[in-house]
């Protein structure tokens, strides 16, 4: 009898239904939008910084300091100490081998170039522009293409050479104060070490590079001598902003809090096991980049989750006031159950259970749409979707059970108390 | 009582008795209201208010001023372009050698602009006396590796100097020493040609404070620091897009809702709709009843739903930003007016349907 009368108010109230059930489906999809949108933020952000800029700098530990003045280095090519650039692979060995996003090795060397028949003396940096690198069964590109995606090249990226050809000119990029300065062109060559070189690019940082030349790393280390040879290398590294746990001295923690801070892709952390990995390369965070970007994200975060608290509060508001308005119209339905003998508890028990269903249909609905809402948002926005974790399901057909419940039984305690004999006239 | 007396009456009459089906309209008006409130509130101010995180970035555009120094003239230039929203570092770069007879680069500054410019350096705090140094981490071990005093020689001139304080920065300044700008233009007699700015500000902001700097300094070279001005509008851009993406989401899905719960409470009341036909009601009066009806709800519920958001706003920024947003009255024309739009769109449709059936079938109760 019961489930017929379910059944019966279903069948027979579509238009009802449809609009209660709509309500909670659109109540839920914001829930499932936002929260998938909300905790994901974060990481698509952090993502998005990590390709404009590297946040951790390798340097040889026995090196000499840098002489630089006006973006120009004194300090002789062969002077000081280099890192191995085969050896550079190793960081991405560790334990946080997913969170290393790429790097970029450099090797600076002052030389005098010849173009057009006059010398010109500056820096010729060589780096990797997009190189395949192998490590153990895998291969990724890296350089600084993916690294520092600031650099801004009218022309064309000269490809990375391993072993360019002796009889051909390797291409290379022309800082735009030195491009500007010397008169230099896309397609110009100019000479050093009696090697030609051959602009692809225009280059533009607003670093050191904008005075400078720069070459496939290969062809460097070929020209100055120095097979294998690295000066420093950037790395950007996807980490968790720095927190008072994550500046404390692992040397001093207690083994279990030691390796809580060994796994958390803080700086620090994986600053030390880089350097575990390669013993001879200091390892500095770019603290201008790591400190302050944490913040900025932790910033974004935090709005995204106080927008999605607002936004979950405004769903089930929406929700209850759906229920409430779709229930107190059928108070003739309770005053003619209740002539006829049903108790309160008869009543709210039905009410109750329709209120279940369409909670549990809705929250579905609404689920797969709000899933589908955030794919989309993540795909426009930041060129990846953002998934959503089924545990989400469970948690959005039970805000809708509890969001409904609360919303109808407010308006089913309501319609009881009438008078079944005045709610049947019509009068109340 | 006359037409529009009783055309009132009935307006107010059926808002107050069924104050039940009143509430459950006007607070799904009021969470709209709300919603969109706090989303424009939140969109308009987020530039701004993101902005001001990019401060502790530290410089983001260098003047320098090659084979010359910058006039005190250059200075007040720069000043006068930046307002007081910023801060402008004056340095001068030399290379001197030290005691071991390495080379290192030395800079003058004002020490505590330059810690102010640069908060994020990591730094060891000494003392503070007379010829204080600002030490990079690298330099530091090659010149005083125990701290305390050290000297460095220019020419013919040397200068010694106490390790005020040691810091990591991750880049070359932590080859770099820093001396106060008085004691290097003692030591090298060079005046800063270089200056370090910070420009507060939207990333158009900033751009404009680059033109003028650029017309009013013509022998200088005006440089943005892409990699920072970069970020900030790659963030900026993306969280904006985020921002209003989810917005947008919540406010149409919201209004939907609504609009779902208006037409149902119209729907629901085909009775007194049929009575007041039967009655000999015009459907220009009975349209212009519902319709009243939901721009009244609508406009209160718009109004509610304003001062709501308005506070949601602005607890959102206390909470999050440590400085309030405040809500924009401008936002309100439009708050108002899609509330009742949305409204009239809900109760009409609905109305429109029943017209089309006879009074007489829905009394019966068909």
């Amino acid at each position: 009898m019961f489930l017929r009368l379910v059944f019966e108010s279903f069948r027979r109230q579509k238009r009802r239904k449809s609009i209660a059930l709509l309500a909670i489906a659109l109540g839920m999809s914001i829930a499932t939008a936002m929260i998938a949108v909300g905790t994901d933020v974060g990481d698509k952000i952090n993502q998005e910084l990590r390709t404009y800029s590297a946040n951790l700098l390798l340097t040889p530990v026995e090196d000499t300091l840098d002489v630089n003045l006006g973006g120009v280095s004194l300090r002789p090519a062969t002077e000081g100490a280099f890192i191995s650039e085969a050896s550079l692979v190793r960081m991405k060995e560790g334990f946080w081998s997913h969170n290393i996003l790429g790097y970029a090795p450099f090797l600076p060397a002052p030389e005098t170039f010849s173009l057009h028949g006059n010398t010109v003396s500056t820096e010729l940096i060589g780096t990797y522009f997009a190189q395949p690198v192998h490590y153990g069964n895998e291969s990724f590109n890296t350089g600084v293409r993916s690294v520092n995606s600031w650099w801004k090249v009218e022309g064309e990226w000269p490809p990375d050479y391993a072993d360019w050809p002796r009889d051909a000119s390797p291409a290379v990029l022309a800082g735009s104060k030195l491009a500007q300065l010397q008169h230099l062109a896309i397609g110009d060559e100019l000479e050093v070490r009696g090697r030609k070189l051959r602009i692809s690019g225009i280059l533009t940082t607003s670093g050191v590079e904008d005075q400078a030349i720069v070459a496939p790393l290969h062809i460097v280390q070929q020209l100055i001598g120095r097979p294998d040879a690295v000066r420093s290398a950037t790395v950007s590294a996807l980490t968790k902003p720095e927190d008072a746990f994550a500046r404390r001295n692992p040397a001093t923690m207690s083994p279990a809090m030691r390796d809580r801070w060994y796994c958390t892709p803080y700086a620090n952390s994986i600053a030390l096991q880089i350097h575990e990995n390669l013993p001879n390369v200091r390892v500095e965070q770019i603290r201008q980049v790591e400190q302050n970007q944490g913040k900025v994200l932790s910033r974004i975060s935090g709005l995204m989750l106080l927008l999605t608290f607002a936004a979950l509060v405004a769903a089930a508001l929406a929700i209850s006031a759906a229920m409430a308005a779709t229930i107190l119209e059928r108070r003739q339905e309770v005053g003619l159950m209740k002539s006829l003998g049903a108790g309160n508890a008869a009543v709210a028990s039905l009410f109750l259970t329709e209120a279940g269903l369409l909670a549990v249909i809705g929250g579905g609905i609404g689920f797969a749409a709000g899933a589908l809402l955030a794919r989309q948002i993540g795909r426009s926005i930041f060129g990846s979707a953002i998934t959503v974790h089924p545990v989400v399901l469970a948690v959005v057909i039970f805000s809708a059970l509890l969001v409904t419940f609360a919303g109808s039984a407010g308006a089913i305690r309501k319609a009881m108390r009438f008078d079944p004999a005045v709610v049947l006239r019509g009068n109340a | 009582m006359n037409r529009r007396r009783l055309f009132f009456h009935l307006l107010l009459k059926d808002i107050w008795v069924r104050r039940d089906r009143t509430v459950t309209a006007l607070l799904s008006v009021i969470v709209v209201a709300t919603m969109a409130t706090v989303a424009l509130t939140v969109y308009y101010d987020l530039e701004s208010r993101l902005s001001r995180e990019f401060r502790s970035f530290g410089a983001n555009v260098i003047v320098t001023k090659h084979e010359a120094s910058l006039t005190s003239n250059d200075l007040a230039q720069i000043n006068s372009v930046l307002g007081g929203k910023g801060e402008v570092v004056p340095v001068a770069y030399a290379i001197a050698t030290t005691s071991g007879n390495s080379r290192v680069v030395i800079a003058g500054a004002n020490l505590a602009t330059l810690r102010r410019l640069n908060s994020w350096w990591s730094i060891q705090d000494f003392s503070t006396s007379s010829h204080a140094a600002l030490v990079g981490a690298r330099a530091s071990e090659l010149v005083s590796p125990s701290g305390g005093e050290f000297s460095l020689k220019f020419g013919a001139k040397s200068v010694s100097a106490h390790t005020d304080a040691v810091f990591h920065s991750g880049s070359e300044d932590d080859s770099r020493v820093y001396l106060d700008l008085a004691d290097f233009t003692a030591l090298t007699g060079v005046q800063p040609g270089t200056a370090l700015l910070r420009i507060d500000g939207s990333p158009r902001e900033i751009q404009s404070a680059l033109g003028q700097l650029r017309a009013s300094l013509p022998s200088a070279e005006v440089e943005p620091v892409r990699q920072i001005t970069q970020t900030q509008i790659a963030v900026l851009g993306k969280t904006r897009s985020v921002v209003l993406a989810a917005s947008a989401v919540v406010v149409v899905l919201i209004m939907l809702c609504m609009v779902a719960t208006f037409t149902s409470s119209v729907l629901e009341r085909r009775r007194d709709f049929a009575v007041m036909k039967a009655l000999g009601a015009s459907n220009r009066t009975v349209n212009l009843l519902f319709a009243s009806q939901s721009t009244l709800l609508a406009l209160a519920g718009a109004l509610i739903g304003f001062l709501v958001g308005g506070a949601v706003a602005y607890w959102i920024g206390r909470a999050n930003f440590d400085a309030a947003i405040v809500p924009r009255l401008i936002l309100l024309v439009p708050v108002v007016l899609s509330s009742i739009v949305m409204a009239l769109i809900a109760s009409m449709s609905p109305i429109r349907m029943l017209q089309r059936i006879q009074p007489a079938r829905i009394l019966r109760g068909e």
